[in-house]
């Protein structure tokens, strides 16, 4: 490590003769395979923004769905728990695949960034443009904070055990933290019509949705349980176990794709 | 060819999942014809007016009562939570105010079987077209139980739509754009972290193939070589850099908002409207449908325990009026969708006077029997049918009552 290794700097009188030996038909020479090279980053990296985008935000319809979709739904004892469980999937499987096969610690940046764009075109064009809800109200929440600190702790630590310890728990137990910028101005308090709500849910009631009731919303209800007012961070706390978990198991699919034949046939 | 092969299938994932549940289709003939006959009872839908431009406001009301012969293995409103609701394509009103029997309807609540109650909804315009507005009764494990249908017309423009509230800690906001500054912020400013991440990894082309290379020629050992002293300062810099700035936000945020709330839910209580006395009081005797004639007959004994002759004038069921022109005369329709049958009640020995108990026959018969598609009841593994009668006095004076039981087909 005494010098820089900058990925895919290859200089022309440098090149290392065996590198040649793999490359076959019409690309002869250095300058024409480090294009060809070049036209593989540019035609993979947006085909597989693409690709998870629609992947995570049809999983996370499919399991999170309308939790996620509405701002009277991302309450602080379910919202926190579910969601994550739901996205770490993608970062977890491509994050140890993009760190096996490239030694980037970027998978997970991705996933989340593709995940929001994705998120973002879904939510403008099918509830907001489509169905008319105000796009406050259905806007995506946010994640790629977090994949960033799952990506840096797999670089600083090296290790899938470490970065599940300290990474996925900090996505976990921080999903709630880092969107409260976010849903602050929608938890005001209003008194209306002699009810007490907030933001949100004064928008649930009056956006009207004939399909999704009020009741079918499953957010925190009051308890008799001890901890009262100490909800968000318990459950913060849970949810950061848990992603921890979950991470492991996603990190051993991805490593059980990065060692399949039909993934090394592949690439 | 791939390329566009995906594309294709990535749009098409994106737009199917979000609106299967959403697009209320018109459900007025959609339910089996047994179950839209005993659940709820809807009468008196007014919507006034009919016309309005954006913010403009229009009123929806009406009664309600929920079956007593609401079948045992649905879910009823007396034991489980119902939600008064509206059936309009999407918020093209936003609802200003929902209210049964006076109590607002924010939240859900339970009515009690063969008991009557008043709601009244306020809509406010938000998006111009015509649309078929219904009232709906969403009850948990059973679904939205709508009610008749209206006409509305939406004019204006929704660039001009409005809508502001007081909040507790005293500013006005408006729900069409608050907090859309924060969304824009914050999700800008993570975006940016996470190109800036990428683009420090992808900082010079080609990266995917000459890495890859470099792994295999290290192997899993060694591959760790590739990374720099450089990318470690960088991780940790972004690794320490988020969490400050997570930290940062939320405060920044607890001092922009000192006051917020847990979203709230929980329940209301609402008592039913007093009833009307034992002035009227029957005993359903037989009940008979001949298919080919597309006529319901009813035998029926009725005792008057009023001091005024009363008549019956309507039979209503499934949300369709079978009126008795001798009685209601010429009732108009509300518009062409009006679930009316004019002509459609006749009844044999329509009088019955104070203190008297009398048998009377009636016959709803109409076509609309058949467009309707309440003719299946016929075939309905459980043929109850459940309907409510309107009984007028001398004076003009209404009283209902519902009727339902066991129903035989007739098939000639
Ligand atoms: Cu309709």
């Amino acid at each position: 490590m005494s010098t820089e290794y900058l990925p895919g700097e290859v200089h022309d009188d440098e090149l290392d003769p065996n590198e040649i030996r793999y490359v076959e038909g019409a690309v002869r020479n250095s300058a024409e395979q480090l294009a060809a090279y070049k036209n593989i980053d540019l035609a993979t990296l947006p085909l597989l923004f693409l690709l998870f985008g629609g992947i995570s935000v049809f999983l996370f319809a499919l399991t999170v769905g309308d939790w996620d979709f509405w701002m009277d739904w991302r309450d602080r004892r379910w919202w926190p728990l579910v969601t994550p469980f739901s996205l770490i999937l993608l970062p977890s499987v491509l994050g140890t695949f993009m760190w096996l096969k490239f030694r980037l610690p970027m998978g997970a940046t991705f996933a989340t960034m593709s995940f929001l764009a994705a998120s973002w075109a879904s939510r403008y064009a099918n509830f907001h443009d489509f169905a008319g809800f105000p796009l406050n109200f259905v806007s995506p929440s946010t994640w790629v904070g977090l994949g960033v600190v799952l990506d840096a702790t797999l670089l600083i630590s090296r290790s899938f055990y470490f970065t599940g310890f300290v990474g996925a728990f900090l996505f976990g137990l921080l999903t709630y933290t880092i969107n409260w910028p976010i849903f602050a101005p929608f938890r005001i308090p209003i008194e209306y019509n002699g009810t007490m709500v907030t933001v949100a849910d004064l928008m649930g009631y009056m956006y009207i949705r004939t399909a999704i009731p009020e009741y079918v919303r499953i957010i925190e209800e009051s308890t008799l349980r001890t901890f009262g007012e100490a909800v968000t961070p318990l459950t913060a706390v849970f949810a950061g176990f848990v992603t921890i978990l979950n991470y492991y198991l996603w990190c051993w699919v991805g490593h059980k794709i990065s060692v399949s034949r039909w993934m090394n046939r592949i690439i | 060819m791939m390329y566009k092969k995906i594309i294709g299938i990535l749009l098409l994932s994106l737009t199917f999942f979000t609106f299967g549940e959403m697009a209320f289709a018109h459900g007025e003939r959609a339910q089996q014809a047994g179950l839209r006959m005993r659940t709820l009872n809807w009468w008196d839908i007014e919507v006034t007016p009919k016309k309005v431009t954006v913010n403009e406001v229009i009123t929806i009301k009406g009664k309600f009562s929920p079956s007593v012969w609401w079948p045992k293995h649905m879910a009823n409103p007396s034991e489980r939570l119902a939600y008064l609701n509206i059936g309009v394509p999407g918020p093209v009103f936003v609802r200003i105010d929902s209210r049964v029997n006076g109590v607002p309807m924010i939240r859900s609540t339970h009515f009690e079987l063969g008991k009557t109650y008043d709601f009244e909804i306020k809509l406010k315009a938000r998006t111009p077209g015509r649309y078929h507005m219904h009232p709906v009764l969403s009850v948990h494990d059973t679904g939205p139980i709508i009610g008749s249908g209206q006409w509305v017309e939406i004019t204006g423009d929704q660039k001009n739509f409005e809508n502001k509230v007081t909040t507790l800690t005293g500013e006005v906001i408006d729900l069409e754009t608050q907090g859309m500054k924060e969304i824009a912020t914050w999700h800008l400013f993570w975006v940016a972290v996470g190109l800036a991440w990428m683009f420090y990894w992808f900082r010079k082309l080609p990266v995917l193939m000459p890495r890859f290379k470099e792994v295999e020629r290290l192997g899993p050992l060694h591959a760790n070589d590739m990374i720099s002293m450089k990318d470690m300062v960088v991780g940790v810099v972004f690794f320490g850099g988020i969490l400050i700035a997570i930290a940062a936000s939320y405060v920044w945020t607890q001092n922009q908002y000192p006051v917020t709330t847990p979203l709230q839910t929980g329940e209301v209580e609402v008592a039913p409207l007093p009833g009307q006395g034992d002035v009227v009081q029957i005993k359903m005797l037989d009940a008979r449908y001949r298919l080919p004639g597309r006529s319901f007959k009813v035998d029926l004994e009725v005792t008057n325990n009023g001091d005024s002759p009363i008549r019956l004038g309507e039979f209503l069921t499934a949300n369709i009026r079978f009126v008795n022109r001798d009685v209601m005369g010429d009732v108009q329709p509300i518009d062409e969708q009006d679930l009316i049958a004019k002509e459609g009640l006749v009844v044999d020995d329509n009088l019955i006077q104070p203190g008297e108990m009398r048998k009377i026959t009636l016959r709803a018969e109409d076509a609309l029997w058949e467009t309707m598609r309440l003719t299946s009841l016929v075939y309905d593994p459980d043929s109850r049918f459940a309907a409510m009668l309107f009984f007028f006095d001398g004076e003009g004076k209404r009283y209902h009552i519902e009727v339902g039981g066991q129903m035989m087909p007739t098939f000639s």
